[in-house]
């Protein structure tokens, strides 16, 4: 548990999944992948955050879906062909949580060394700078890695659900 | 000996069973205090304490077995009639095994050693002396060794009451595992001792082998007991309880004839001559008995005729005495049979279990559709009969997690006891509907609150014995536990006939606290509720009972976690009655399925009392509004327009009727698809503030239906219905409405 308890900052170099919301690239550390599965058969729940896209059924267990784009700010996914959904475990406050997170597609496992890493610029990157953990380089340009532990942040997401529980 | 973890097992399932036997220790002594003399009770206790005592003793828990020792002798006076057990030896007794009860939960399950502090101890004991008068009655008596028992080695010293009772013979052949279990064979000796005195001792040694074969772990012992005692068969039985798998035990009762003692020569190992030869050295046989018993065993080698019968031919018993002790060990067998139905269980595995079956409903409600959508009318028959035995399986699964909830409602006795002497009041608490069965998991969240409960109808509802009398009701308070099963959920009541709730007062408290608006317009059960608030208390002083405003607010919360609602009733004068409702279980519910556009929710099947169809034209989309059902208004809501989803634009469409409580509501939806069974899988912490929905589930088809939380609907019904009294527009036009 303790390899998946605190990932996000500390983890910024080794192998990454990297993948793509619109047409940024992004990452996740490895470790903290359980599975890539199609997108699809997502129940809505109401009165959610638009960015919590519902749960799914993963064998038996049902699992929250994160649309990715919506958490960063930008309209929620159409999906394609390639839209995927990433499942993750992380464990917040003691407990193991899967996570299904909404991407447009997939790209690859990269190896990542912390030389190629940079911190996060203070703007610029599109998202907010505490989602990130840093900036990977290559020839292609840059990766984002993504702190997880802030995109999920339970209390951060509780709060945009409670601020539209009471507008409701 | 055993490795670490056998021995960590043992020391776990002796902590068990003792906190087992500390319970039942207790209840004993609480019905005693309303019984003197219920016999039962003292021997009860006795045996709670003597087991107690004895397991304690193989796992050399020395504080633990001193202690017990001195309340057992105190009792062994007891039953002896030399004591009486008065009200106030049993509440030092009580706190004496609050005491056991204590040291249990010191035992380090890791080591098994145990450390007390032994000053309270001896406070109690002191109680205990200075109760009965004497300097020190409850001394410890010191136990003989049992080498000293071997000194009259064929010897038979008949004491008076011996030659009235005769004496048991008792003859033990320990396993050669014995040691390596962990048990000390002079530790029975010495128990056995408590129930009278050992006569005569042979220790048989036949089996012990040469010093070089002999392995010392091994026991080659066995031994033949002459003791002269009043005790029952099955009591001296009880002393060698633990170690029946690890010994042959024959036990014959005094003056026992001929035939017993050749049954017994044949049944042990040893040579016929050895035994036989031991048996005329204790007197207990004569030499000519022996040899007309030899050949008598020689003439009937191939049926022996049995024992009663034989007796009964030769005129040594009359036939009734052989019926009435065929009887007896026919009772004493049914009983063993009561005690070895019952197996312990982890409950994680009887949770796996249950996940199992949840699986199995799931995907055998998967296999029937598929069934079905093929039109296979073979595969939908075996498919029809496997959810049959699916559904028989998970009713059984679930009813192994059921218990009942009398001990816990019999855990009150004590508090109710204790919280009436320190209040100084008179209270009676009854208990009905003790066999009312529950989840294990309900009732093992339900102690605390309950608790809470009861405590605050001892502190705050019922007076003092002058104020009752005053206000003409007898002086002696009640307060009754009840639970029964209604329309699918188990309710328990808490009812008192104090004073009631104080409307007036606890409408003060909640402005002065700032909770509600001095001119707010609550009705009196508003008032009532209010006291689940947190941080709310009446009470003006600070007592150790109550009054510090957690509580109540507590309360609610573990109950609705249960999904469980609360409800107060009370009657200024007459009393008050808290009546909480919960789900018979946590895992598995029966469901009707509804559909609003492409999204499915489940509606558990209790709260449905019955749909009807609605023309859609006559419904504007609004979010609330009432219809007539049978001339009655009944409030509706839209759920559709609750959950923020896009209104249905078909003609027809159903309202769902469902109740929960008093109170009855429709919810509008799209279409019905019927009963499933649906089992809960939690939605997790994200969703956890969503009002109206209280889990999920799987469908046969693997798509997440939503189950919709109807108490906390009800309650967003009110809310709203509050928050816009008269608003007309909000209102739905409907088909036949009495007006306002």
């Amino acid at each position: 548990m303790n390899s998946t308890s605190d990932v996000g900052a500390e983890t910024t170099s080794g192998q990454h999944l990297s993948f793509r919301v619109r047409q940024a690239r992004y990452a996740l550390p490895i470790e903290l992948v359980r599975e890539i599965i199609e997108y699809g058969q997502i129940t809505s729940v109401p009165m959610m955050p638009p960015c919590i896209h519902g749960v799914i059924n993963l064998r038996g267990n049902v699992v929250p879906v994160l649309d990715l784009a919506a958490r960063f700010g930008m309209s929620l996914t159409v999906p394609g062909k390639r839209t995927c959904i990433i499942i993750i475990e992380t464990s917040q406050e003691g407990t193991a949580q899967r996570i299904g997170l909404v991407v447009d597609a997939v790209d690859a496992v990269l190896d990542i060394e912390p030389a190629q890493v940079e911190p996060a610029p203070p703007f610029g990157a599109g998202i907010r700078t505490d989602f990130i953990a840093g900036m990977a380089r290559d020839e292609q340009g840059f990766t984002i890695i993504l702190d997880v532990r802030h995109v999920l942040s339970l209390d951060d997401l509780l709060q945009l659900e409670r601020a539209l529980g009471d507008v409701g | 000996m055993l490795d670490a973890d056998q021995w960590s097992q043992l020391l776990a399932s002796f902590v068990e069973e003792a906190r087992d036997l500390a319970r039942q220790a207790e209840e004993y002594l609480l019905l005693l205090d309303t019984q003197p003399g219920n016999e039962d009770a003292i021997n009860g206790l006795f045996r709670a304490m003597h087991t107690l005592k004895g397991s304690a003793g193989l796992f050399s828990l020395t504080p633990l077995v001193d202690f017990t020792h001195r309340l057992e002798n105190l009792l062994m006076a007891v039953r002896d009639g030399q004591r009486q057990l008065d009200p106030t030896l049993i509440s030092i007794m009580l706190r004496c095994v609050d005491e056991v009860g204590s040291m249990i939960e010191l035992i380090d399950p890791a080591s098994g050693q145990l450390e007390v502090d032994t000053t309270h101890q001896q406070q109690l004991l002191q109680a205990l002396a200075e109760h009965c008068g004497e300097p020190s009655p409850v001394a410890l008596i010191p136990v003989v060794a049992a080498a000293s028992g071997c000194s009259s080695k064929g010897q038979l010293q008949r004491c008076a009451s011996c030659e009235a009772d005769g004496a048991w013979h008792i003859s033990v052949r320990f396993h050669p595992d014995l040691l390596r279990n962990g048990f000390d064979p002079a530790a029975f000796l010495r128990y056995l001792q408590r129930l009278g005195d050992i006569l005569d001792l042979q220790l048989i040694d036949e089996a012990l082998p040469a010093l070089t074969e002999l392995d010392p772990e091994s026991c080659y012992l066995g031994l033949e007991i002459g003791l002269c005692s009043a005790a029952s068969k099955a009591e001296i039985e009880e002393v060698f309880e633990f170690i029946r798998d690890f010994c042959t035990l024959r036990i014959l009762p005094p003056d026992s004839a001929l035939a017993d003692y050749l049954e017994l020569i044949q049944a042990l190992p040893e040579t016929d001559g050895r035994i036989g030869e031991i048996l005329v050295n204790a007197g207990l046989l004569t030499a000519t008995e022996l040899a007309e018993g030899l050949a008598l065993q020689g003439a009937q080698p191939e049926q022996p005729q049995p024992l009663g019968s034989l007796l009964v031919e030769q005129g040594m018993v009359v036939a009734q005495a052989v019926d009435a002790a065929l009887n007896k060990q026919q009772t004493v067998r049914e009983k063993r049979l009561q005690e070895s139905a019952q197996i312990r269980v982890a409950a994680h595995k009887l949770d796996e279990l249950i996940n199992l079956v949840g699986e199995l409903v799931i995907s055998a409600a998967g296999a029937h559709l598929r069934a079905r959508a093929n039109g296979d009318g073979a595969c939908m028959e075996t498919t029809g009969l496997v959810n049959q035995h699916v559904e028989q399986i998970r009713e059984a699964a679930l009813k192994l997690r059921m218990i009942e909830i009398g001990d816990t409602f019999n855990r009150f006795h004590r508090v109710v006891r204790d919280v009436s002497e320190q209040l100084g009041k008179n209270i009676r608490l009854e208990i009905r509907g003790a066999d009312t069965e529950l989840d294990k998991a309900v009732i093992d969240k339900l102690g605390d609150p309950l608790t809470h409960l009861v405590r605050n109808a001892m502190d705050h509802g019922i007076e003092s014995a002058a104020e009752r009398l005053a206000a003409g009701k007898p002086a002696e308070g009640r307060l009754i536990l009840d639970a029964f099963h209604e329309s699918g959920m188990v309710v328990i009541e808490i009812r008192d006939d104090g004073r009631g709730l104080n409307s007036a007062r606890i409408r003060a408290k909640a402005v002065e606290r700032g909770l509600i608006d001095p001119a707010a317009n609550l009705s009196e059960a508003e008032i009532h509720r209010l006291i689940f608030a947190a941080g709310f208390s009446t009470a003006d002083t600070v007592s150790d009972l109550s009054g510090r405003g957690v509580g109540m607010d507590v309360v609610r919360s573990a109950i609705d976690a249960l999904r469980g609602t609360v409800e107060i009733e009370s009657r200024a004068g007459l009393g008050s009655t808290f009546r909480i409702r919960l789900p018979l279980t946590l895992a598995i519910i029966d469901g009707f399925l509804i559909s609003l556009g492409e999204d499915h929710f489940v509606i558990p099947l209790d709260m449905v009392t019955e749909c009807l169809e609605v023309d859609g034209q006559q419904l504007t989309g609004a979010s609330y509004g009432y219809i007539s059902l049978r001339g009655r208004p009944l409030p509706c809501l839209s759920l559709a327009s609750h959950f923020g989803l896009p209104e249905s634009t078909e003609g027809r469409r159903n309202i769902v009727v469902v109740s929960q409580g008093r109170q009855q509501a429709g919810l509008i939806v799209d279409h019905l698809h019927g009963e499933l069974q649906t089992v809960i899988k939690p939605l997790g912490r994200l969703f956890q503030h969503l009002q109206g929905i209280g889990g999920s589930t799987i469908l046969g088809t693997g798509q997440v239906a939503l189950i919709l939380d109807v108490p906390s609907l009800f309650r967003h019904l009110q809310q709203t219905v509050d928050a816009h009294p008269a608003d007309p527009t909000q209102n739905l036009p409907h088909p036949d409405v009495k007006g306002r």
